[in-house]
């Protein structure tokens, strides 16, 4: 118990600090922030882990949604069940799409998933149109059941559901990045023919990874569909593939943090540069290339290295007095 | 001590490792032309020869990195031409590569524990137990023996990026021979590497290798393969053209005319 409380401690308390901002910031920032960040952690997951760069990660996100969407506003009033119910469907589209893509060379497998995005957007936004009504989007937000405990339009009862799944998250990713697989999935990103050479299936490991990670998206996803009691197209629009790729970078892939910096520093700069200046997205743009500069490891990394960088100033200014 | 040419007796029985009439073309360049070659059970063998004479696609070909055009590879009396280089690997066939190639965003320890993993698991690897085996708690002796005998224990805890490439190579051969091999396959393993380094290999393979398993070690220099091997054969534009112990080799009139160009 102790042991589990030392390895996992910190996470507990960050998300724990996470909600203790609600005294100074809007509930709705920081669930925002929460979700995308659950988002972001699935593009780090695929990038920093496994070295697969996908510009089709709205697609994993919008499936699951959908599933939460459609089955609350055709069959069910239990949010919680209608979470179930998406995260199944995500999972089961990742387990059948990864098995094809993680198949292909890099580039490729970035540009299949970007197509398959595309086709997800026409599928739910035309093709059937009769059943997720287009672009009007399903509406269920007064069908979702309510419980003292859990009402889903508090956003304080929300903020701090969403808190608790993050945190879940965060403890299963870290615990994979200390296990076998962990190992395994890094060591298919630096050398995965060396990897093959020492026995393992590759193609099973990267299967598993990406089916991992875009579970974590699937998450993010019924969580969008059940914070907005809506869903639609928009979720998982094409153009807004590049954004968690943006956020993923500026926080730092691979990083057990790095998704949550960036995306809060990608939303706090989206609400707040905004109101003042409208090509907000330059400022991000420049800060993105600044921090691209750090290699792939974005803020986390400059955190990380800074007491570092501190302790060598410190042992520094020390020989130099002495 | 020497084994023999084709199909004669090998060191310690019959051959564990064969090729007959192994051809493999690159367009119209033929990079392995016909090859015979037969590697006893516990023999140390060296591969000599020239830039672009065909040394690394012998053992693309003999680890099945690439189909043959023509030809079969044998292990252990049966045919394993078409299997995957992962069924070799399960096998016992296992290599270094010519770039020295580790993880390199991994620990050193980290790229033992890898390696180690899959030997002690064989067969029973699964997503399932490699997502719930801590990686802290793979351990093993024949691990720290590795880190201790290369010289790599300080490294230990360090990510690989961070060695240089003598310690990469070291620490390449230590994950080829954690996997206890029994047939092992080193592609210029001395390339780039300090004198004293190369010590440490050639003690490393005296000591863990000979006659515990087959080596079969390519190399550019034949000094370096001297005091080490049974038997050199020499490579040139694909073909075998000589093979025998180091003294015979380095005596042939048609090593001495092909590969080092004197009359
Ligand atoms: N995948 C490939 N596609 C095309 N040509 C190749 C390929 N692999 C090797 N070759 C060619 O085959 C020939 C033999 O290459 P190989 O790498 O086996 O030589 P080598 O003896 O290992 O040389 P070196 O000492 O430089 O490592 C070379 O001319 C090389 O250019
Ligand atoms: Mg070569």
């Amino acid at each position: 118990m102790m042991r589990l409380l030392k390895t996992y401690g910190t996470i507990l308390l960050v998300f724990a600090g996470v909600g203790v901002l609600r005294l100074a910031l809007p509930g709705a920032f920081l669930i925002h922030v929460t979700i995308f960040s659950i988002y972001t952690m699935a593009f780090s997951f695929l990038m920093g882990r496994l070295g697969l760069v996908s510009f089709g990660q709205p697609a994993y996100m919008g499936i699951a949604a959908y599933g939460t969407g459609l089955y609350l506003h055709y069959f069910g009033t239990n949010p919680l069940l209608g979470m179930m119910v998406g995260i199944i469907a995500g999972v089961a589209f990742a387990g059948v799409i990864g098995g094809l893509f993680v198949r292909l060379s890099s580039s490729y497998f970035t540009l299949a998933n970007l197509a398959l995005c595309a086709i997800g957007f026409f599928v739910f936004q035309r093709a059937l149109v009769h059943i997720t009504r287009g672009d009007t989007g399903l509406w269920y937000l007064g069908r979702m059941e309510r419980w003292p405990l859990l009402n889903f339009r508090d956003p304080d009862h929300f903020l701090t559901f969403a808190l608790i799944v993050a945190a879940g998250i965060w403890i299963v990713v870290k615990g994979l990045d200390r296990s076998v697989f962990g190992a395994a999935c890094l060591a298919v990103k630096a050398n995965e023919r060396k990897l093959q050479f020492l026995g393992y299936n590759t193609y099973r490991i990267k299967w598993l990874g990406f089916v991992m990670a875009n579970s974590i998206a699937a998450v993010a996803g019924t969580l969008y569909a059940v914070y907005f009691g809506f869903v639609s197209p928009a979720i998982m629009d094409v153009l807004r593939a590049p954004e968690v790729v943006v956020v993923g970078l500026l926080g730092g892939v691979g990083s057990l943090y790095g998704p949550l910096i960036g995306t809060f520093v990608y939303i706090a700069m989206q609400d707040l540069v905004s109101a003042i200046f409208v090509y907000w997205e330059l400022v991000v743009g420049t800060m993105l290339v600044l921090v691209m500069m750090a290699g792939e490891r974005g803020i986390a990394s400059l955190l990380e290295s800074a007491p570092r960088l501190l302790r060598m100033r410190a042992r520094h200014d020390r020989s130099s007095a002495g | 001590m020497m084994g023999t040419g084709v199909d004669g007796a090998m060191i310690g029985g019959e051959a564990i490792l064969g090729a007959r009439g192994l051809t493999k073309r690159f367009g119209a360049m033929c990079a392995a032309n016909s090859i015979d070659y037969h590697l006893g059970p516990k023999e140390m063998a060296g591969i000599i020869g020239p830039n672009g004479a065909g040394k690394t696609t012998v053992f693309n070909l003999l680890t099945g990195v690439y189909a043959p055009d023509q030809g079969s590879v044998f292990f252990d009396g049966r045919e394993i031409t078409r299997l995957s280089p992962q069924q070799r690997v399960k096998l016992g066939i296992r290599r270094t590569f010519q770039l020295a190639s580790t993880f390199d965003n991994l620990r050193v320890i980290d790229n033992l524990r890898l390696a180690y993993y899959h030997k002690q698991r064989q067969g029973r690897c699964s997503l399932g137990g490699m997502c719930s085996a801590d990686l802290g708690e793979v351990r093993d002796e024949s691990i720290d023996e590795c880190l201790e005998q290369l010289e790599l224990s300080k490294a230990a805890h360090l990510p690989v990026a961070s060695l240089p490439l003598g310690s990469k190579r070291k620490l390449e051969l230590a994950m080829a021979l954690i996997g206890a091999p029994r047939v092992l396959l080193l592609d210029e393993p001395f390339a780039g590497l300090s004198e004293m380094e190369i010590g440490q290999i050639v003690a490393m393979l005296r000591h863990r290798c000979t006659r515990r398993m087959a080596v079969l070690i390519i190399e550019h220099k034949i000094t370096w393969l001297k005091d080490l091997v049974d038997r050199i054969s020499v490579l040139v534009n694909g073909e075998i053209i000589a093979d025998g112990d180091y003294q015979t080799v380095l005596d042939s009139p048609v090593t001495r005319k092909s590969y080092w160009r004197v009359e």
